[in-house]
């Protein structure tokens, strides 16, 4: 019976998406983009941040270097397909991400959040210097987006916003899904138990550098993906993209979305571009706004929107019971646990 | 002493030596001036982190509030000395009630949830200043007294920087012998080593972390006022500074003051010979520093433990 309802619900949810387009216009249509790349953005990060446990203040970098790379194909390749330059967005990060865990994976906490500042800043000041390659300020763009061709069956033209929707809900659904699968796998267990308790993940024999290197390579794809739907999307990307400002979205996403559930940064990207879409037209003050909420959010609802939700449904014993009960014993980021003499049978 | 560089070229040929040793000092006083107000920034973020665990994101937003403070004090009574005064401490206002009503409520958490909110904390001062004081540069002129060049030695320095120099220094020392040498500093430093310790040895812990957040922000506001004349008062004050602090506390080490400084001091140096020899990388050269620093040793120049 659950099983049937859960069918119909992502029936429905499915015949939603494909009409939307239909339902609500051009303009909205573009907005939801928007929201859907930030949402698989949020989750690669969930991945690290929830997940695993590794809090970054750089997340941006692979986003932008997915972006980047995505735009140089399309630029210097001529007539790289569409695929493949999805393809070189998502190995841009990936390389990216291998450059760098030989250092990060031995970190935890503050030093990995801070090491990612450091280093995203390094490639933000780089992408604003290196202006033969990037651009500087102005970025790439105007680059030609390649329609989707499949040789000899269908050749889909990707200018229309119309098309460009449908590829981009299939490859952002696609990745939100191998993501969620990801964290179903018994892959997926290991790296909460890194999270929550990484010396008993070493006495059980996983190596906790190389599993932190693998997921850390993982999301940084999945944050490229997104970077390069985004510079595609907006046949453009710029430094911004690599920026701080870009690298605190996905964070604040997350904890308004609610850290501990795997749908929360994708609630947390939909409320940011609901913020967005409703605040913009009477002020210009948006980030106050979301400030605010964040602040709100964390005093009264720690586990976020989804913490909300279970508030709401009155099943708030049974939340803090499951999920939620990681808000109190769980060992986030550098939080000293609670119960030192059960630590060994937790 | 004779430094050849290519800037050598731009003075006249009999001046050469004394220009280029001019220029060698001058940028050395402004790397001094510019690291001892990073030192200023870092030296509260460190001290919040090492008591509490928490890396304060809002830290920088303090630093510019403290400014924009001034910027008001000296609109409404034209007296610079009495902002100097009253602006820190009423930054340091705020940070308390922060601690109090916000940080304090969510401390069982964890620090997750503490740095995102001074994440919103940040959003809320970095926007709040936008909403009362515009966005445009607000200028701020030097006191009077502080003008101009003062020669020492055949050299020309200008005194607002050695100014600043002079009460970083005295800043320095006062926290120095506050920390050292009072029954508050042995508290504040063993609660830095063992805040759960000090606490069962019944003394106030969540009101000293009150406290310490309190001068911790006070110390930003001293910084956030004293740099303001130079740079002017405009919301992306806090950004420069903002990553220099950070990167000042991680690479010295998470809660010591002592490699704050000195780190804040090369910092400093770094940033401002790094503009005269390698202006294009100048940027780059601290965050390849940091890279380093940590590649070697996680937990930063003087840190024994990891944040």
């Amino acid at each position: 019976m659950k099983k049937r309802v859960k069918g119909i619900v992502w029936g429905v949810i499915l015949v939603v998406l494909l009409l939307y387009p239909w339902l609500f216009g051009i303009y909205f249509t573009n907005v939801f983009v928007t929201f859907a790349i930030f949402a698989l953005f949020a989750v690669s990060y969930n991945l690290l941040l929830g997940y695993t446990g590794l809090f970054s203040f750089g997340h941006a970098m692979f986003f932008g270097a997915g972006g980047y790379a995505t735009a140089l194909a399309l630029t210097h390749i001529k007539g790289c397909p569409l695929l493949v330059a999805l393809l070189f967005g998502f190995l841009g990060a990936v390389a990216l991400a291998l450059l760098l865990s030989p250092i990060v994976a031995r970190l935890a906490h503050s030093a990995f959040a801070m090491l990612h500042l450091a280093f995203s800043m390094l490639l933000y000041t780089l992408a604003l210097k290196l202006r033969g390659i990037t651009g500087g300020e102005d970025g790439i763009g105007g680059f030609p987006i390649p329609p989707f061709h499949i040789p000899g069956v269908v050749s889909v033209d990707m200018t229309d916003p119309l098309n460009f929707y449908y590829f981009a809900m299939a490859v952002l659904g696609g990745s939100l899904w191998i993501a969620w699968f990801l964290t179903k796998t018994p892959f997926g267990q290991i790296i909460v138990s890194v999270r929550d308790n990484a010396k008993r993940v070493d006495y059980l024999g996983f190596k906790v550098p190389h599993t932190k290197a693998i997921i850390y390579a993982l999301s940084c794809g999945f944050a490229g993906i997104a970077g390069s739907i985004y510079a595609m999307f907006q046949d453009l990307i710029s430094a911004s993209a690599l920026g701080i400002a870009q690298s605190f979205a996905p964070i604040v996403m997350t904890m308004v979305g609610g850290v501990i559930a795997f749908s929360g940064p994708i609630w947390g990207a939909g409320i940011f571009a609901l913020i967005e879409e409703l605040t913009t037209r009477y002020t210009e003050r948006v980030q106050l706004v979301e400030g605010l909420i964040l602040i709100i959010v964390i005093l009264f609802f720690p586990g976020g929107f989804v913490h909300l939700l279970a508030v709401v449904k009155g099943k708030w014993l049974e939340f803090m019971r499951g999920k939620g009960s990681g808000l109190i014993t769980g060992t986030w980021f550098g939080k000293k646990s609670r119960k030192k003499t059960t630590e060994g049978n937790a | 002493m004779r430094h050849a560089g290519p800037e050598a070229l731009f003075y006249e040929e009999d001046k050469q030596m004394d220009a280029t040793t001019a220029m060698y000092v001058a940028q050395g006083i402004h790397g001094l001036a510019y690291g001892m107000v990073l030192f200023l920034v870092a030296s509260g973020l460190t001290l919040i982190f090492g008591m509490m665990g928490i890396l304060n994101v809002a830290h920088t937003a303090f630093f510019m509030l403290a400014a924009y403070f001034c910027y008001q004090i000296v609109a409404w009574t034209g007296n610079f000395w009495l902002a100097l005064l009253v602006a820190p401490i009423a930054t340091a206002v705020v940070g308390v009630l922060v601690e109090r009503f916000l940080l304090r409520r969510i401390h069982a958490l964890g620090l997750l949830f503490e740095l995102t909110l001074t994440i919103g904390v940040m959003f809320g001062i970095m926007e709040g200043v936008k909403v009362f004081w515009g966005t445009e540069n607000l200028p701020l002129a030097v006191p009077a007294l502080l003008e101009g060049l003062v020669n020492i030695g055949g050299m020309e320095y200008p005194i607002y920087r050695l100014f600043i120099i002079g009460l970083s220094l005295v800043v320095l020392g006062f926290l120095a012998f506050i920390l050292y040498k009072t029954r508050l500093g042995m508290v504040v430093r063993a609660a830095v080593a063992d805040a759960d310790m000090v606490n069962a040895l019944g003394i106030n812990v969540p009101r000293l972390f009150m406290f310490v957040f309190g001068v911790g922000t006070w110390l930003a506001g001293m910084a956030g006022v004293t740099i303001a004349p130079i740079l002017t008062v405009f919301p992306g004050l806090a950004d420069q500074m903002g990553m220099d602090a950070f990167i000042v506390v991680i690479v010295g080490g998470f809660g010591s003051l002592g490699g704050a400084l000195l780190v804040a001091l090369i910092s400093g140096l770094l940033s401002s010979y790094g503009v005269q020899f390698v202006s294009q990388l100048a940027p780059v050269l601290m965050f390849i520093f940091m890279a380093i620093v940590l590649a070697i040793k996680p937990t930063g120049l003087f840190g024994e433990r990891e944040g």
